[in-house]
Order: C-alpha cells, then structure tokens, then sequence
C-alpha cells in the first residue's frame, strides 16, 4: 500500500493554525504518510509536527463567498474564488487545533486525507517501524526486563516457583509472554490442561512475590465452568500448591457477583467453593470496556464544555462516573494489599479476559505494597511486565480516544485508568514515587500514538510475527536516557518500605487535572511553576552535595 | 480482626491516633498538660467522647479558662482533642436523667471551626451540671462579664506583632502622600466615622468639609478611601460604603463631585465602581435608605458583581458542614458539594476581585462598595491588592494586609464571629473571613511559587480566629479596640508567627516583585480546600507530617544555597549575578520579569 494514493493535497500555503495557548499563525501545511506538518511563514523554526496517528477525529466546514457555512459530508463542490474551510483536528491527547485552509477543495482533500491515513490499522506501516532518530543503531536489547531477569532477582522465589518455558511458542496461550512463573511443584503437562480450561489459555501465573511474608498475587482468566459445572482438577491443583501450606487464599473477581454468574451461561465463570475450599471468593465490579470508554467520552465533553463554565461543573464531572471508576479501582487494589500484605494470604486476581482490570488491579496493589516499583525504573519495568508482555491489547483498546465519531470497537481507556490512579497515588504521596507526572501524561500520549513500538500490537506474539523488537525502539529504553530522565524523576522522592494505603474516599480523590484540562492556560502556568520547583531543588541538591 | 471482608478503610495513618501499650495508661491523667500563662485548670472528670470516627471512647476531659482537653483512658487506642473554648459556638444537654439507651445522657458541643463534639456521662447524681455550667460560662466569657482570654493570658515572644502595621509606615511604602493623594487624620478621633481607622488617604484636591459632606452620603459614614496605589500607572482601589440614595433617588453633589477627584487623579477616563451586591439587592437596599451610583455619576461605569450576603454565605458553610461532618458525603458527593455553592460563592468573590486588579493594572481607578463596606468590600480589595502588589504576598505582608484592609477598615470580626458570646443564633455571624482565606488558598495552589507562607500559616490564623488567645480578631473596629486598649492588655497572632516563622514559610517562594497573578476562577480550577474544611476525619488524606518535614529540610536546603550563593559572590569581584536578592530565580529564567512593567502569566476571562 503506498499512503500517496490517500494524499491528493500533500501542501498547501497561507493556512492559518490556532490551537490552545498560541497566538494564531500563518505558514504552509504538508501532509505526509504519518505527519501533519505546519510551519511558520515568519519563523520557520516554530513548527509543529503532529503524529497523524494522534487524530482522534476531523470535523470539517466550508465557507463560500455567500457567507453561510455547513458542514459537508462529501466533496461535491467545485472550488470557488474566495472559498476556504476550516479543519478542527481533535487529537487523542485531547489537544484540539484548528487549521482554517483557502480554497475549499484543498481543505476537502486535506481532511480527507488525515482521515484515512489517521485510521490505518495496519501496524507494520506504522510510524515506529519508520522512525530512525540520529546515532542510534537498532541492534541493542528491546525492552528493559524480561522474566528471566525478574524470576533471578526477585529475591526467595526460586523456593518454590519456577520459570516455565511451556508457551514458548505461544501455542499455550497467545497472549501471553513465552516465559511464565508458576508454582514449582506443577510440572507442564499440568500446565498445559490448566490453559485449555482458563479463557484465552491464560492460566494462573505468578505476577507479584511479597518479600516481607513470601505471599503472591496472581492472575488469570476466568475458568471456563460454564452451565454444567465442569472441573479441572490441575487447575485446582495449581492454586493448591499457590496456597501451599498457609491456610487460605483469596480470589479478587473483578466482577460483580451477578456478572459471575451471568458469565457461566456462556461458558466461563468462577472458582465454586466446592471445588476449591481453601479459596475465598470477593466480587469488585471494576468497571472496564464499553462502559469505561463512555465515561471518559462524557468527561472529556464535560471538560471542553466552555459555554457554561459556572453551572453544572460538578454534576457534570459526577455524571461521567471517571471518578468513581478511579475510586473502585484504588479501592479493589487495596483491598488486594490488604490480602496480601495485612491479612498474610495469597491472591488470585482475575475477570473474564484477565487482560484489562486484572491487570490494573494487580498493577496497583503491587505500588501500594511494593517499594521497589515505585522507582523510576522500577514503574516502567511494572509497566512492561504488567502491560506490555503481560498481553493487554494496546493495539485494540487504544485504537481511538474520547473524540473519535467512529463506532466504538475495543477501545477502552484501562491504561489510563491505571495512570490517573498512579496519579491519584503521587498526589496522596507526594514523596514516595520516584517518578514525576510528566511521565504520567508522557505515557497517557504515548499509549495513543507514538514514535515507539512499545504499545504495538495486543500482544507479545503479534510482537514477534511483526518483529516490533527488531525494527522499532522502545520507549521505555528512551525515557531512561539521561537526557530525559531527568524530567521524569521527582525530585522529593524518598524511598519508603511501607505500603502507600491511599484513601479512597471521594473527598480524597481528585481530577487529573493536568492531563484532562491540559491544555488551557493555568495548566500550562502550573506545569511552569512544577518545572520551577523541580529545578529549585536539583539545584540546591548540588550545592550541598558539593 | 482484620478481615478484608471488611469494607476496605485506609485509617491506617490516623493523625492523631495511635496505639499505645496499656502501661502507659496507668498514670494519672492530664497533669502533663501544658497550659499557657495565665491559663487554669478548672474541672476535670471522667466521660465518654463520642467519637464520630472511633465510636465511644472513655477518657478524662480537662476544662481550663482556655481550653476543652480530652483524653482516652482505657482503650488501646489513643484519641485526644485540645479544642481552645472560643471555637465553641453551642453547648446543650443531650438527653436527660431519665433517658434510655447507652450514652444517651451528655453534653453535645457546636464547633465554629466544621465539627462538633459530643460527651456521655454517667446518667446519676446531676453529673453533668457543674461541667455543663462551668464550660457554659468560660466559652462565652462576654455573655457572663467575664474577660476573654486574650486578656488574662500573657504570653511572651520575642517579637511584639503589634508592630507589623503601622499605617503611615504602609501607606509610605506604596508612596503616599504624592502630589495628588494625602493623609488625613480628620478621623483621629473617630469624630468623622466610628468604624474606619484614624489615619485615612483620599484626594489632594479635597478638603475637610467635603469629607464631611461626603460622609453624610454614605452609609455609616465610610467615605471612599485609598486603600491601594499603583506605583507605575497611578490608578488606585478605593473603598466605601453604598450612597444613601433611598426610595427618592437622593443625590449629593458632594460626592458626585469626590467621585470625581479620584478619576481625575490619574486621569482614568471612566472611573469604574464594583458595587459587589447582585443587582436586585442593590435595587432593594433603597427601601432602606442605601441604593447606588445612579447616571448622575458623569465618567463613571458602575458593574455589579453579584456576591451574595453574609446570610448566604452562613448558609452556604452550614450545608457545607452537613456533608463532610461527622460522616462524608459518600455516594454524591460532587453533586452534593455543588448543591451547597461553596464553591461557586468562591469563584464570585475571586472573579470579583480579579476584575478590581484587572482595571487597576490597566491604568483605571476603580472604587468598590457593597452596603456598609466591611465584608464584600474587604473580601474584593485585599484580593485584588494580593493579585496587585507582591509585598503581600510575603509573610509579613500578608500580615499588613489583614491588619490594614481587615482589621482597621472594620470588618466586624467580633459579631461575625461571636467571640465570647453565647447566641450562637445571632444573625450577624458569619464566615466572611473564611471565606477570603479559602480564596487566598485557591490562589497558592495556583501559584505555587508565589507565595512566602504555606498552607500552615492560613490553618494557623483561622484556628485563631476563634480561639481568642491573641487580641488580633477581637473587636468590630479599631475605636472599640482602642477603647478596651487591646494593643496593650493582649498579645498579637503575629507576636507568635513572626517569633518562629520557619514552619510557615514556603520553600519554592520566588519573589517576582513585578508580577501580577491573575489567578483562574472558573469551578473546573477551584477545590474545595479538604485539609481545612474536613481536617477532622482521620480517614481523609491530608497533609502528613513527612511532607512538611521534608519542606522544613528543603528551607533549610534553600537558605543553606543562599548562603553559598552569597559567599560565592563575595569573593568574585566580578559584578554579582542577577540571583543575589531574588532567592533561586537563576533557574527561572523563563518568569524572571524580562519586562519591567506589569506582566501576567496568563489571562482568562472569568466569566
């Protein structure tokens, strides 16, 4: 496929652009395979290149001479003297910019073009596999962990747990990573029958080892019961020898009870006590998918709404329910703390995929309990063993944002459910987190459209058939650089060994509003003043080391 | 047991809860208590404190001249409550002899800062009554003729805050008097307006018969007066009181004529008054004989900025208090908060202001009135004045704000608030003050720079607010101060602050001398201010004490870089870098004032 085919106006002059906290300005638009990009008539160093992958939607209106304007669905008219349009690009960052074009014609063909090229959903055409920045080669290691590296150095868990190499096909489960730790004591036959009786394969697998009393979070799928109760005696093996010989542990279905039982009629389910006796079963309704996505559709509404600044604010913002989404998510994960940390038992986490609020949840009890994924690093390599191998369909779920038009698919803001939690846990805890929110809101762009490959594809096998590794950089890698680092750090972090219980309370909860209401003025002023503070601190942190 | 069954709570940090192992309990209770000079014990006995939080805790109170102090006894957990008596606005008997139920039988407490306290006795003897009469007499002092506690305590310090304002020393800073504003001292007496300080500025031009004149048409005979100049462009913030227009449309030449002088002054060429009321109230005040500016006021614009009453405002806390006290608001919260409009009266006294300050910065001299001038009024200048003039953005001139544009210009702080006095009821009261306070807090969260004192210091002067342990809030005006001689018989709030400021301070302060905030109020920036409003609730996170231990480390970082800095300067004959009074901007470059003039980090209109 070559992308010129979608491209009729690749250049047009004296467009003019206004987007938030600029004064408007006057240069010339290109349109390339992946970029849109405008530069300045006066100063062509102001420029301002935009990742076509980061449109969420165009809206288009013509004006002609007369003097009326309309929207028009298709290109039916000819271009007229004196005619120009005007494109609103809305961007899944939820940057919005306006570009008005001369010639009406030129401005259909640009939208046109932005429009298709911006909804490609062929991955190896992508911009990562393009991007090629000076003095670096591709030939380094992809990633920043893997699971040998976190089964070697998580310290006791060789005791009893193993590193099982039985997907390294994926032939077990496709959305899982070839390497998985897995109670020692069950060999790979087991595993094998485990798989065909846990949705999608993903059976039961080790994602979090509590040094302080040797308790584990793991996750799952949910098993597939069904109407007719059906039993898998390995699978009950399996979270036996999880157990081991302490007395009980607990399952956090991230459904409601009524959901559970639902599930069964089309095949899947939940542990029934007869079956696995030492197991008890806590049902949170985290809220994930079709739901989820409309809540942040009706924030970010509610967020643009700039007509009745003064009424309804807070109504509005309850409507969306994203805070009460928030809540629940903090709240399961500490219960799941609580679990594992207060009451000394081990947890099974799972939903119905076990690629969504399984994974938020098991990615937040472990930054509540654990203080080496608070750090810097520490977070992005929970990122990338919780998200990124761990199989959650970026690909899918992050195919549009809160603007698109496009009927809803998959998509499904679960990533950035996590990082405004991260978010609510920095504010809560402004010393423990090592990192800043720059990273946060680096990471909420990132998951949408990037440079990078680290979101690509659903899941570690789509990975390697397209050879992601290969032919693209991570991001992770490239955020720990020490050019950037710097602006991800927090610079008052102080490590803590002691679990972060956040509070969860709607009183304590906040709007982030420094990713949702990112792009007005105060923002930008708030954002200056952090960078301030931070650079205040760096500062008299050297003089005194001096 | 902690079964995680349970619904998932996070009281693991209670602030001031903790277990204690039962050894330490076996000592007599509350002789450890220390109290301040001149403070006397005066009853102590065993209750019950009901805590909201905790259930029912036994426990001894301790009831001095000053103080309520609560402590448990018998459980493993440790709950105190040290609550100065002048936050009490209410005590009543819960149940009687003859009531049923466990701890049906007390007394039940009204705060006025967001909680109240309840105690259980043991339901024999009258065991409530001496308690009951005693706490009865010693909160409100003024109803029982007896003194407040300002005025038997006798702290010391080494710094007396009496001193922080003087209104020469500020009215000389900001320049004044000039060749077209000058001092008066018509007022030395009290002669001219009961309720204003003595020392008044208004125009060059003006003499002391028209002050007079001018001072029969305003309500309360609170004439326009500078309260603030700007230094570059010359345009001033003068307040008053409403025009005694009435039913008949009065007019005074007089003060058309005052009106007048004060645009002329810099030539403004429309003199705006903000009359702070909605209009209809304005309307309605003319039954009453006040009103407003009418057409008759040539080179004048008058914009009404809808704030409503103290009434209003009363109301609006009360509701407030009904959803984060004693339990929080749960399942609608955010709808619920909206419904009380809290946060929407905020966002209409910060709009208020920040189109006073946007005038002013623009070269036009604005008067603001509302009816009488001492709580609208005080709210919108001293916040145009702290968005205006960084010196009151420091400590210090934080202080001299209060002082100056509270304090001696009369907002009733003793009716507002009722110190010492018993009809909790009383329709005059009311959290104006607060209220400002709350909005000064909005500002340094947008600001986070810009202001020297932290969030402790505002913590600091509400608590005193009511705690009537300094002489700072007491009276309505300065003649009733001067009257009972305050300044000489009580200690300042200020005389504590300025004696140990470090725990006030903020570390990231970066003076911009030339900067005017302008802060954004429109509700999607607005929070509601948790760490005051629902501070009582362990299970609300609020400021921890690892954070402001990290700041004070951070201060002294700070003031350890400055030293430094300082050293380096010295022995580098070179010319000093630009850093040497401006602590840290070396890394600001971005806001250090490349222009001169005013310059606003950002404008939104706030409508």
């Amino acid at each position: 496929m070559e992308f010129s085919e979608h491209i009729k106006t690749a250049n047009v002059e004296d467009v003019v652009l206004r987007q938030p906290l600029h004064p408007a300005r006057k240069g010339t638009l290109c349109i390339t395979g992946h970029h849109l990009l405008f530069s300045d008539k006066e100063d062509s160093s102001r420029q301002v290149l935009l990742l076509l992958r980061n449109i969420d939607a165009v809206e288009k209106s013509v004006e002609n001479l007369v003097g009326y304007s309309s929207l028009f669905s298709f290109a039916d008219h000819g271009e007229r003297s004196g005619s120009s349009g005007t494109i609103i690009v809305k961007c899944k960052d939820l940057h919005v910019l306006q570009i008005d074009i001369p010639g009406m014609e030129q401005c259909l063909n640009i939208a046109h073009s932005i429009e298709t090229l911006s909804n490609l959903n062929c991955v190896s055409e992508m911009y990562p596999f393009f991007y090629r920045p000076p003095n670096h080669s591709l030939d380094r290691q992809w990633g920043i962990s893997t699971p040998e590296q976190f089964f070697r150095e998580t310290e006791g868990l060789s005791f009893l747990w193993r590193l099982s190499a039985v997907n390294r096909d994926f032939s077990i489960c496709p959305s899982y990573p070839p390497l998985l730790i897995v109670p020692k004591d069950i060999d790979d036959e087991s595993l094998k029958k485990v798989s065909k009786f846990r949705q999608g394969g993903r059976f039961p697998v080790l994602c979090y080892y509590h040094r302080k009393n040797g308790m584990v979070i793991m996750r799952s799928s949910q098993p597939l019961i069904g109407a007719n109760k059906k039993r898998c005696r390995e699978d009950e093996c399996l979270l036996q020898a999880v157990i081991g010989s302490s007395d009980k542990g607990y399952i956090i279905d991230t459904r409601s009870g009524q959901q559970s039982q639902q599930a069964r009629m089309i095949g899947g389910g939940f542990e029934p006590k007869s079956c696995y006796s030492c197991w008890k079963r806590l049902h949170r309704n985290v809220e994930k998918g079709k739901t989820l996505q409309e809540s942040f559709i009706k924030l970010v509404e509610a967020c643009g709404d700039e007509s009745n600044n003064m009424d309804r604010w807070l109504s509005k913002l309850e409507n969306s329910k994203w805070l009460s989404h928030v809540q629940t998510a903090l709240s399961t994960a500490g219960l799941v703390a609580e679990c594992v940390e207060r009451d000394g038992h081990s947890v099974l986490v799972h939903g119905s995929e076990g690629t969504d609020s399984t994974l938020l949840i098991s990615t937040l009890a472990q930054l509540i309990m654990d203080p080496s994924c608070r750090s810097l690093e520490g977070f992005l390599c929970l990122l990338e063993r919780e998200w990124v191998q761990a199989g959650h369909p970026f690909q899918q779920r992050c195919f549009h944002s809160a603007y698109s038009h496009a009927r809803l698919q998959q998509e499904s803001p679960v990533f950035l459910l996590m990082l405004d939690c991260v978010w609510q846990l920095w504010r809560q805890f402004p010393l423990a987190l090592g990192f800043s929110e720059a990273l946060l809101l680096r990471l909420a762009t990132e998951a949408y459209a990037s440079n990078y490959g680290t979101f690509l594809c659903n899941s570690e096998l789509e990975r390697c058939a397209l050879q992601v590794k290969e032919n693209t950089y991570c991001l992770f890698q490239a955020l720990l650089k020490s050019v950037e680092r710097e602006i991800y750090t927090n610079p008052l972090y102080e490590s803590t060994d002691l679990a972060i219980w956040p509070s969860v309370h709607p009183q304590s909860l906040q709007l982030w509003r420094s990713f949702f209401l990112r792009w007005t003025p105060q923002n930008r002023h708030l954002e200056e003043a952090q960078e301030d503070i931070r650079n205040m601190i760096i500062e008299w942190g050297k003089l005194a080391r001096r | 047991m902690a079964s995680p069954v349970s619904v998932y709570n996070s009281n693991s940090l209670d602030s001031h809860i903790s277990s204690v192992s039962r050894d330490s309990l076996k000592m007599e209770p509350l002789t450890d208590v220390s109290l301040l000079p001149g403070e006397d014990g005066v009853i102590e006995k065993e209750v019950i404190y009901i805590c909201p939080f905790n259930g029912p805790v036994k426990g001894k109170v301790l009831i001095t001249n000053y103080r309520l102090y609560f402590r448990s006894s018998d459980a493993d957990l440790m709950v105190t409550l040290d609550v100065p008596l002048g936050a009490i606005s209410r005590v009543e008997k819960m149940g009687g002899a003859s009531s049923r139920g466990e701890n049906s039988y007390g007394l039940d407490i009204t705060c006025k800062d967001m909680r109240n306290l309840r105690f259980a006795l043991k339901q024999e003897g009258h065991s409530r009554r001496d308690i009951f009469d005693l706490l009865f007499r010693l909160a409100f002092p003024l109803s029982h003729n007896l003194h407040l506690f300002a005025y038997v305590t006798q702290e010391k310090y080494e710094e007396n805050g009496w001193n922080v304002y003087k209104a020469m020393d500020e009215l000389r800073r900001q320049g004044l008097p000039n060749n077209k504003w000058r001092i008066t001292f018509i007022n030395k007496s009290y002669e001219l307006c009961d309720t204003y300080p003595t020392v008044l500025a208004v125009p060059y031009k003006c003499k002391e018969e028209d002050l007079r004149r001018v001072a029969a048409f305003r309500s309360r005979a609170r004439i326009p007066v500078l309260s603030w100049i700007h230094r570059e462009n010359q345009a001033v913030i003068v307040r008053c009181s409403q025009p005694l227009v009435g039913m008949s449309g009065k007019r005074n030449k007089d003060d058309e004529r005052y009106l007048e002088m004060i645009r002329e002054a810099n030539d403004t060429p429309k003199l705006t008054i903000f009359d702070a009321r909605p209009s209809v109230n304005a309307v309605a005040n003319k039954a009453t004989g006040g009103g407003y500016e009418g057409d008759e006021y040539q080179n004048a614009e008058l914009v009404f900025l809808d704030i409503q009453n103290i009434h209003v405002m009363r109301e609006s806390l009360k509701k407030l208090k009904d959803i984060v006290y004693p339990n929080v608001e749960e399942s609608h919260w955010l709808s619920s908060l909206e419904s009380t409009h809290w946060l929407e009266h905020i966002k209409l006294v910060l709009s208020g202001a920040i189109q006073v300050a946007d005038k002013v910065s623009t070269g036009n001299s604005v008067v603001v009135h509302c009816s009488d001038g001492w709580d609208r009024t005080a709210q919108l200048t001293s916040l145009a004045m702290l968005m205006l003039d960084s010196h009151y953005r420091t400590l210090r001139g934080f202080e001299v704000l209060i002082e100056k544009e509270w304090i001696s210009f009369g907002h009733k702080f003793a009716s507002r608030i009722g110190h010492g006095d018993k009809n909790h009821a009383d329709q005059d009261r009311s959290p104006i003050f607060v209220q400002f306070i709350d909005c000064v807090w909005q500002m340094t969260k947008q600001f986070p720079t810009a202001f020297e004192f932290n969030e402790r210091l505002l913590l600091t002067i509400l608590d005193n607010l009511y705690s009537c342990r300094f002489g700072t809030f007491l009276y309505n005006c300065e003649s009733a101060r001067d009257q009972h001689e305050l300044r000489i018989k009580t200690v300042s709030l200020w005389s504590l602050v300025n004696s140990k400021t470090d725990i006030y301070l903020n570390p990231f302060y970066t003076p911009e001398p030339n900067m005017v905030l302008c802060p954004v109020a429109s509700m999607r920036h607005l929070e509601l201010w948790v760490s005051y409003y629902i501070r009582w609730n362990p299970r609300i996170r609020q400021q921890q004490s690892p954070v402001e231990q990290r700041y004070k480390e951070l201060l002294a970082l700070r003031d350890e870089y400055l030293k430094k800095l300082e050293e380096l300067q010295l022995s580098d004959s070179s010319p000093a870098p630009r850093v040497a009074h401006n602590s840290s901007t070396s890394n600001t470059s971005s806001s250090n004032s490349s222009t001169p003039s005013t310059h606003c980090t950002h404008l939104q209109t706030p409508f």
